[in-house]
């Protein structure tokens, strides 16, 4: 994810609204993905967050690849845990 | 008394199964099980079939309110009917008791909604949408504070107060704060001092924090999945376990 590749044509130069677009889409589409977090930071996009199931960080993955094509991309996206506690709070 | 909560659990069509095996040994280390919303990705009639295969007949009662994901679909009358016939007990505005270990728990439960806290709120005032979005609020958190007010002389050993909207910011600790007002309303915690309650359940801040207190000292959780990083976590309520 991290390799830049060649941007697309008509989408300009704004990352900015790239990001938001992004954004957009990841809500309006079959992730309805709200928790995602996608930030320019030096230079780069980091995307970051947790995802409910290993096809939805697929999905996601891709996207994001289409989105952001021709900018650097750091993801960090992990699936929740699905496993019980081991032991419980006290109140 | 054992009660364990979870939001945000997001279930789609490739969901089913993951969650259910956790589930099946709640009574092993619950007495009863809240869902905090965001049951569904998009509040389909489907995804909530899903949720509702996933849940049906635990070995403890399922209490759940409704979030915003859920109502995306703008179906959330067939969501609630879906997860009812699962034996799911959904509470919009108010209030239900739960036998839990010999004891009576009383849980009331509202979606919530935004506006933000206090010195950083939005306020009833302008174009009529801007009204209708903080009274929505509004009377999500009055249905709150009427709820909690039935359970008072249920004999209720304990009440808990249950929102998909945060009732406190301190449960948003790593949101970016600029979107605080979009996870939740000081109103809830109002609601929530006024009527009084032993503990709040929260979701919808995923990148938010578990720990948090209403400025009337009611302990708050934030339960959503991505941030307790379990199928569910567990709090022992009333010091016997």
């Amino acid at each position: 994810m991290s390799d830049p590749v060649a941007p697309r044509e008509g989408t300009g130069g704004n990352v900015e609204y790239r990001v938001a677009h992004l954004h957009d889409r990841l809500a309006a589409e079959e992730l309805g993905e709200l928790g995602v977090r996608a930030e320019i930071r030096a230079g780069a996009i980091a995307v970051t967050g947790t995802v409910p199931s290993a096809q939805c960080r697929e999905t996601l993955l891709r996207v994001v690849r289409e989105e952001l094509t021709g900018l650097t991309v750091h993801t960090d996206i992990v699936v929740a845990a699905t496993t019980g506690p081991d032991h419980a709070e006290e109140l | 008394m054992r009660v364990a909560a979870v939001g945000d659990i997001h279930m789609g069509a490739d969901s089913q199964g993951l969650l259910r095996p956790a589930f099946e040994t709640l009574d092993d280390c619950a007495d009863l099980l809240l869902l905090a919303g965001d049951l569904t990705r998009h509040g389909t009639p489907a995804e909530a079939e899903v949720v509702a295969r996933e849940v049906r007949d635990l070995p403890v009662p399922v209490v759940a309110v409704l979030g915003n994901h859920d109502h995306h679909d703008e179906r959330p009358e067939e969501v609630t009917a879906i997860l009812q016939d699962a034996g799911v007990t959904v509470l919009e505005g108010t209030a239900t008791v739960v036998e839990c270990a010999g004891a009576r728990v009383g849980i009331a439960g509202t979606k919530g909604f935004g506006g933000g806290f206090v010195g950083r709120s939005a306020g009833e005032f302008g174009e009529p949408v801007m009204k209708e979005f903080v009274r929505t609020t509004r009377r999500s958190a009055d249905s709150l504070c009427a709820a909690l007010k039935d359970l008072d002389g249920q004999d209720c050993a304990a009440r808990i107060a249950l929102t998909h909207f945060s009732p406190v910011a301190d449960t948003l600790a790593g949101e970016p704060p600029e979107i605080h007002p979009f996870l939740g309303s000081y109103l809830l915690a109002e609601a929530i001092d006024t009527a009084g309650a032993d503990l709040a359940i929260h979701g919808h801040a995923h990148l938010g924090s578990e720990h948090g207190m209403t400025a009337g000292g009611v302990r708050v959780r934030n339960v959503a999945q991505p941030v307790i990083r379990r199928a569910f976590n567990v709090y022992h309520l009333g010091g016997e376990g």
